[in-house]
């Protein structure tokens, strides 16, 4: 196992290459520039400004400058908010958005797994209809016009909680509700399906057999297998919830790297950008590599694969 | 007194494409420590009406019409949830067909056969562990590396024979009065088979456990059954001791049966097989369910319902020409 | 969020599906989702949709950038069904207009992916060997990117044009389905009937005319129908984010934006866009689940 976690962390590394490179001449070979839009700029301040990011210099050599900072973990300093590094600024919103993200995880794990495997305990029944209409529901009102008519009845006008902003408990449910929903909703799905599927296999009707209650049936041999999937869709689910929050940012006004990151993707704040995505990169590859590593716990049958490929 | 008598049990399954009458009016029983053979071919509902006394029949579909299973006392098929798990994988354990796909391959094969004694025995880990290596070394079980080895085996690390040791094991290991072995031998290869019915046969005289024996081979009927029940579209057709059922077949089927055996062939001479198919379950059989098969069928087969009779001491048919003694 | 929704990954575990049988289990499917009640309504109310988008210029009321400021933002009557703007432009016009352009982004980006996919997917699977194994690792390492970042950035620094929307929606989807087809050509290639198509001696063209198409196609016309209410929510998701199509012109995304921003005063501003996104949404997940069902026999048991 550890071999395995060594082997797939050394990937780590020449796939993040692969990104830096292609973002970063992808942005700059696109048209506009990070100060085109301060026209008051007098041309000697541009020049300064450009000299000063090494703008000025030819493309491949402030490309090599930039992976040699990136070597000791500095992604650089933002191109708008001159007072900020790139790392102060992502270690300023990062925390707010792992928060967030953390709460709407927890809202997506709880209600999914719950209503998915008491929906496959009792297959078309009520108790199966009736969280699972919820959940079409979810997957096809997206975060976007959920967010806003939660908002709209919850905030304006029922006035329970407040519309937008950060600043205490009360603040964080609609958000969290808001970005978890869809992920409740999926996961609720996936469990239904795949406990059905576990649960139709012989080796359940052999522990049945053995006369064990309902309850250690579903508890110790249906949900290991029943929750695979669930874990596979972790991996995509946490970019997923990372990027999902650029919206959720947005319409609640949270201080986030989501938001961060879109005001620099629109300002062309080209270190910012590189940085919010490198960023992003190492925490879903991370993220994925963790899956694959409670994936080996849950199933003996991985784990040999494993062992027999390190 | 019969340690299990079942009586006139009904399974049908409500489908989409209609009610399918998989077991449709059995009855028998099983003395302490005897073995009865269950014998029939694919879908004839062996394997319905057995789990069906132990609810294990898929609800929805299935649903027990009719039907009294009494065992101790208690009759299985009204027992409330509790009573019914307290006695299954205790007093009834079962094994079943396809060890490939009956062991949780999540589960070591060492809590696998170490759960019904923590469930039902209330052990401790420990002794549990230790009940669980003993019985893993009487069915043969070893390893190189210890019996305490295999504990820490998964499912998929064994063979096929391997693994129906291990199905063997976590249904004995709590000592039960009656062992329903489900095609135990049908997935093994042919050398294993006899291999695994022997340690069947062994460990059931050692624990002195009854055992109803389903299978579709006759041959693995002859060396272990002392009865046997010959089943076909969801009825038994004839009932015997494995001995008169052998030398005095009498119901038309189990004739045709013993005619289908390759062994009841001279080398190079053609193998006999019945025509036509077994009925759809779906409609209601009225007369004797292999009439529009039986060589010997004649109107009266086809109206009159064909119960099973004694024709003979201990050795009953469903024909109703054999019990006008036209055949 | 939208790369995350991969509905393909029920499909991909399961191999091809009752093979062999060719016609009749298609036949079988088409009864199948002829019962499904969901489904059926699902393709009724989807092509009503697309029948509505196309005769769009005929049907719509007003043309879809006619102001009235002075009547501004006025709730549903008889001369606007659905209301108006804040610039008092038609809500049901502009609903209209908005569903052609979001539509059109969901069936064209599909293509592009379904291209893209099936290509992919067919050439690794069919090539075996180490040309599968490169281009599948190559599939896995755009799995771990950051797409909707991507897709944000390409659209910032490429222009807002419909074009580079579709490509790189497009760009974003295939992976799956390019898992998909591999995934099926592979256990074809090994399954009992084509060795036996092989000892039957026909020729290459008919195995894979015959035999190798139709198996495939099932999850991929399942997959597809999946694809597109994903693409629609990425399409809004990005028109929300303001990145999506361009003033004058509309998606339902940029309306429920617009609406979102004023939906204190106008709330049928928000609702009626956000009705007609989740309402086509929710017909397509229907008939692509339906169609899954349909399709998979083993998956449509209970
Ligand atoms: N879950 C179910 N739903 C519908 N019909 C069922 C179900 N389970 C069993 N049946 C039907 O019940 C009948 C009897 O099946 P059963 O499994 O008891 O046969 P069997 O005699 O054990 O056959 P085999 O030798 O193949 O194991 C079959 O016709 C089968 O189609
Ligand atoms: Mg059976």
């Amino acid at each position: 196992m550890t071999r395995f976690i060594m082997r797939r962390l050394a990937e780590i590394v020449p796939v993040l290459f692969v990104i830096v490179t292609l973002v970063f001449f992808m942005i700059r070979l696109a048209p506009g520039g990070p100060f085109d839009t301060e026209k008051s700029v007098p041309p000697e301040v541009l020049e300064n400004l450009e000299a000063y990011y090494h703008l000025d210099q030819p493309l491949y050599r402030q490309y090599l400058m930039y992976l040699g900072r990136l070597v000791h973990g500095d992604l650089g300093p933002s191109f708008k908010n001159s007072n900020f590094s790139v790392n102060e600024l992502i270690g300023l919103g990062f925390p707010v958005s792992l928060e967030l993200g953390l709460y709407a995880l927890a809202v997506a794990l709880v209600i999914g797994l719950a209503s998915g495997i008491s929906a496959s305990l009792k297959p078309n029944s009520a108790r199966d209809y009736v969280p699972m209409s919820l959940a079409m529901a979810g997957i096809c009102i997206p975060n976007f016009v959920l967010g806003p008519l939660l908002v709209l009845v919850f905030a304006l006008w029922l006035g329970w909680l407040p519309s937008s902003g950060w600043d205490g408990p009360l603040y964080k449910i609609l958000p969290a509700l808001t970005l978890g929903a869809a992920y409740a909703a999926y996961i609720a799905r996936l469990t239904r399906g795949s406990m059905l599927e576990v649960l139709s296999q012989d080796f359940i009707r052999t522990a049945r057999a053995k006369g064990l209650s309902e309850a250690r049936v579903v508890l110790r041999h249906a949900l290991r297998g029943g929750i695979q999937p669930v874990v596979s869709f972790l991996g995509p689910a946490a970019a997923g919830l990372l990027s999902g929050s650029f919206v959720i940012e947005t319409i609640f006004q949270i201080p986030g790297l989501g938001r961060l990151f879109v005001q620099a993707a629109f300002n062309r704040d080209y270190t910012m950008i590189l940085g919010t995505v490198l960023f992003y990169a190492s925490l879903i590859l991370v993220f994925n590599l963790a899956v694959d590593v409670i994936e080996a716990f849950l199933d003996p049958r991985i784990r040999e694969e494993h062992r027999n490929h390190a | 007194m019969p340690l299990l008598d079942i009586d006139n049990l009904r399974t049908w399954f409500y489908t989409r494409n209609g009610v399918v009458r998989a077991v449709d009016g059995v009855s028998l029983q099983v003395e302490p420590g005897e073995t009865l053979g269950i014998v029939g071919e694919s879908g004839s509902g062996k394997s319905v009406a057995n789990l069906s006394y132990l609810g294990l029949v898929p609800s929805p579909p299935g649903r027990i019409v009719s039907g009294t299973a009494m065992f101790d006392g208690i009759d299985l098929i009204k027992a409330p949830g509790p009573v019914l798990r307290s006695i299954r994988g205790k007093r009834i354990s079962m094994i079943f067909q396809d060890p490939m796909t009956a062991l949780n391959p999540y589960m070591t094969v060492g809590k696998q056969v170490m759960e019904p004694l923590l469930v039902h025995d209330g052990l401790g880990r420990a002794e549990a562990a230790d009940r669980a290596v003993q019985m893993l070394e009487s069915v043969g079980l070893q390893d190189a590396a210890g019996p305490e080895a295999r504990m820490r085996a998964y499912p998929h690390q064994l063979s096929g024979g391997m693994r129906q040791r291990v199905m063997i094991a976590m249904a004995l290991v709590t000592h039960p009065q009656l062992l329903i072995a489900d095609e135990p031998t049908t997935a093994l290869d042919v050398t294993v088979q006899a291999q695994i019915l022997e340690l069947i046969k062994q460990m059931q005289q050692r624990l002195g456990t009854a055992m109803i024996l389903i299978t579709h081979n006759l041959g693995v009927i002859a060396g272990t059954c002392d009865r046997v029940l010959v089943m076909y579209a969801g009825r038994f057709l004839e009932s015997a001791t494995t001995r008169d059922l052998f030398y005095s077949p009498r119901h038309p089927y189990t004739r045709a049966l013993m005619d289908s055996m390759p062994s009841a062939r001279k080398p190079g001479e053609d193998l006999y097989t019945i025509p036509g198919l077994p009925p759809e379950l779906t409609s209601e059989i009225v007369g004797c369910p292999f009439a529009p098969r039986c060589a010997h069928a004649k109107d009266v087969c086809r109206r009159r319902p064909a119960l099973l009779q004694e024709v003979a001491p201990n050795h009953a048919t469903a024909c109703t020409r054999v019990q006008a003694g036209e055949l | 969020m939208p790369d995350a929704m991969q509905n393909g990954e029920i499909l991909e575990q399961g191999g091809p599906s009752g093979a062999e049988k060719g016609t009749s289990l298609w036949k079988d499917a088409f009864h199948r989702l002829g019962k499904n009640r969901l489904a059926l309504c699902g393709g009724i109310f989807l092509a009503f949709m697309v029948a509505l988008s196309l005769a769009t210029p005929w049907l719509a009321p007003y043309a879809y950038d006619a102001q009235d400021l002075k009547l501004g933002a006025a709730s549903p009557s008889a001369g606007h069904w659905l209301g108006t703007d804040t610039l008092g432009r038609d809500q049901f016009t502009r609903i209209l207009y908005g569903g052609r352009i979001s539509l059109m982004v969901g069936f064209a980006a599909t293509a592009v992916s379904l291209l893209v996919g099936v290509l992919y997917g067919a050439i690794a699977g069919y090539v075996g060997g180490r040309t599968d194994s490169v281009l599948m690792r190559i599939v896995d390492i755009l799995y771990a990117l950051p797409f909707t970042i991507f897709v944000v950035i390409l659209m910032v620094f490429f222009g807002r044009n419909m074009m580079l929307l579709f490509l790189a929606i497009g760009a974003v989807q295939w992976l799956t389905m390019a898992r998909i087809v591999r995934g099926q050509v592979l256990s074809l290639k090994q399954a009992d009937f084509i060795d036996a198509a092989v000892v039957l001696g026909y020729s290459r063209r008919r195995i894979i005319l015959r035999h190798i198409i139709p198996n495939v196609l099932g999850p991929v016309i399942v997959y597809t129908t999946l694809t597109i209410p994903n693409v629609m929510l990425l399409e809004a998701f990005l028109s929300f984010l303001g990145l999506g199509v361009q003033a004058p012109m509309s998606s339902w995304g940029v309306l429920i934006k617009e609406g979102a921003d004023v939906m204190e005063e106008y709330p049928w501003l928000l609702l009626f866009p956000s009705i007609a996104l989740s309402a086509t949404l929710f017909a397509l997940n229907f008939l692509g689940d339906g169609l899954r069902d349909a399709l998979d026999p083993r998956a449509a048991k209970d």
